[in-house]
């Protein structure tokens, strides 16, 4: 089988609101980082969390199984640290296996709510 | 020649001008004996796992890693008497070979059965004392170096050394009221923070283990059950998230090997007072804290006992706690909740963070100053009070 995806990965557009409207969780305002693993081993994902302002932080380490998809709100990531809500950040994304990643926001500060899904850059 | 030491989170640090680790009780005496003639001071210090002040010290620091291991058991009376610097761990297993075990856990096992008593750590359950209820009899070190045995008819004495800080001597030997071995089911559910709250009487009083972690940045809750294979409640609407069944001193400790540093401030509530501050500092959270706290705070339950110094003394108990990822600002976030759980009657775990003084803690116990008096009887000159220790239990006029 023809692996898809690739092994690094870029997000360069990481923001997450620190306010919501609505019913929680379901309605949070958070980024989500989407992980499709399409071969047949376990991709082994680490995930360097780089801000603008702050210094990287890492590696939050995401196992993907295989024929699985994973999407993890970056705001539940805590170890090795919480993300910070409202600063502006990027991810590198390493994976032991192909992988195929997007990136997706939800903000739910207006009541009128928008999200948006943009796929990663491919290293 | 001084010797760096520093806690499990790495927030308290020092070095102390020594760091000595007895093999035995009298070489432990002569450590003691020692100081007490030079006019030092010494503290001893178990795992490492409080973030508090309480083992900071600039001359002796003593540890007890030499003195585990169980001296004797008695299964037909649910006793057993064990070396003070035994971790709960070990002790889990070494008990389960005499079919014994400890009553309840924390949800952490790395501590010493010293340090844990010393500073009245706990787990959850209504009807569950904190692990300092244990405390049968003691053999200690008291402040001049002599070897004294504390027996189960010195009801006061106990009292006052059930939750003593390291402060009336060095615990040796611990004889501890245990449980036939028991297994245990335990299960998690995620469910909306409204749900459970509405639920909270029932989920407490149905279950014999019963906490939640609190998530910020979803709102949303994780309901911990432990109960006997089968019973307990099953909470509404909510969705299971695990279930396994073990023996208790498998299954009821779940964080022994977290691998990333927090601190912790906790603070224990009377129990009518639980669930409105609760939601105090939820809204608190949700308003100020959001951006950089994504740790939970949890929310657990302890029966009441009579320990001078115990933080559920006379009370039962609701207990919540803050947590922070040791990398990011934990004091700003601590220091602004910590007015709620003093408005709503709370006493501090003294293991833990938090910025009371003598002065603050004094009205909080009934029996403050039985317990002086009988450190000042075990301890006359002072040499398990350091400055830190000053500032905790000494009232200046």
């Amino acid at each position: 089988m023809t692996a898809i995806g690739r092994r690094h990965w870029a997000v360069s557009a990481g923001w997450i609101p620190a306010r919501s409207s609505g019913p929680e969780p379901e309605l949070s305002s958070h980024d989500v980082l989407c992980v499709l693993n399409a071969g047949a081993r376990h991709a082994n994902v680490r995930i360097q969390l780089v801000y603008a302002a702050h210094g990287t932080v890492g590696p939050y380490r995401l196992v993907v199984a295989p024929q699985r998809v994973r999407q993890v709100r970056v705001n539940d990531l805590i170890f090795p640290e919480a993300v910070r809500l409202e600063e502006v950040y990027g991810l590198i994304i390493d994976s032991d296996e192909p992988v195929v990643v997007q990136f997706g926001r939800q903000d739910t500060r207006q009541r009128e709510n928008a999200g948006g899904m943009a796929t990663a850059w491919s290293g | 020649m001084a010797r760096s030491w520093r806690n499990w989170s790495g927030s308290i640090a020092f070095a102390p001008q020594r760091i000595e680790c007895p093999c035995d009780e009298d070489a432990l005496c002569a450590l003691v004996r020692e100081a007490c003639a030079s006019g030092r001071t010494l503290r001893v210090v178990g795992a490492g796992h409080s973030s508090s002040d309480i083992v900071r010290c600039d001359d002796t620091l003593v540890s007890l890693r030499h003195l585990k291991g169980i001296v004797s058991a008695d299964r037909d009376a649910c006793e057993a008497t064990v070396r003070a610097g035994s971790t709960l761990a070990d002790l889990g297993s070494a008990l389960y070979a005499h079919d014994l075990a400890m009553p309840n856990y924390g949800d952490v096992a790395t501590q010493t059965i010293g340090g844990a008593v010393g500073t009245g750590t706990h787990g959850t359950g209504p009807a569950l004392q904190n692990l300092s209820q244990m405390l049968l009899a003691v053999t200690l070190v008291d402040g001049q170096g002599h070897l004294r045995h504390v027996s189960r008819d010195e009801v006061q004495t106990l009292r006052a050394a059930r939750v003593a800080l390291g402060t009336l001597g060095i615990f040796v030997d611990m004889t501890l009221q245990l449980v036939p071995t028991f297994d245990v089911e335990r299960r998690e559910y995620a469910i909306a923070t409204d749900a459970a709250i509405e639920q909270l009487e029932e989920l407490t009083r149905g279950n014999r283990s019963f906490d939640f972690y609190w998530y910020p940045r979803r709102d949303d809750i994780k309901l911990r059950l432990v109960n006997p294979v089968f019973g307990g409640t099953r909470p509404h609407d909510a969705r299971e998230l695990m279930r396994h069944t073990g023996y208790g001193h498998l299954v009821i400790p779940t964080h022994s090997g977290i691998p990333h540093r927090f601190e912790e401030s906790e603070y224990a509530l009377p129990a009518e007072q639980g669930p409105a501050c609760f939601r105090a500092v939820r809204e608190r959270v949700l308003r100020r804290w959001r951006q950089i706290v994504g740790w939970r705070v949890l929310y657990r339950t302890l029966a009441a006992d009579d320990a001078d110094l115990s933080p559920a003394h006379g009370r039962d108990t609701v207990t919540i706690s803050l947590h922070q990822n040791s990398t990011l600002p934990w004091r700003e976030f601590f220091a602004d909740i910590e007015p709620i759980f003093l408005a709503h009657g709370g006493r501090p775990h003294w293991a833990k963070k938090h910025t009371c003084h003598a002065a603050d803690l004094a009205p909080m116990y009934p029996r403050w100053w039985h317990f002086q008096r009988v450190r000042q009887a075990f301890d006359p000159q002072g040499v398990f009070m350091t400055s830190a220790m000053r500032e905790l239990l000494e009232v200046t006029p």
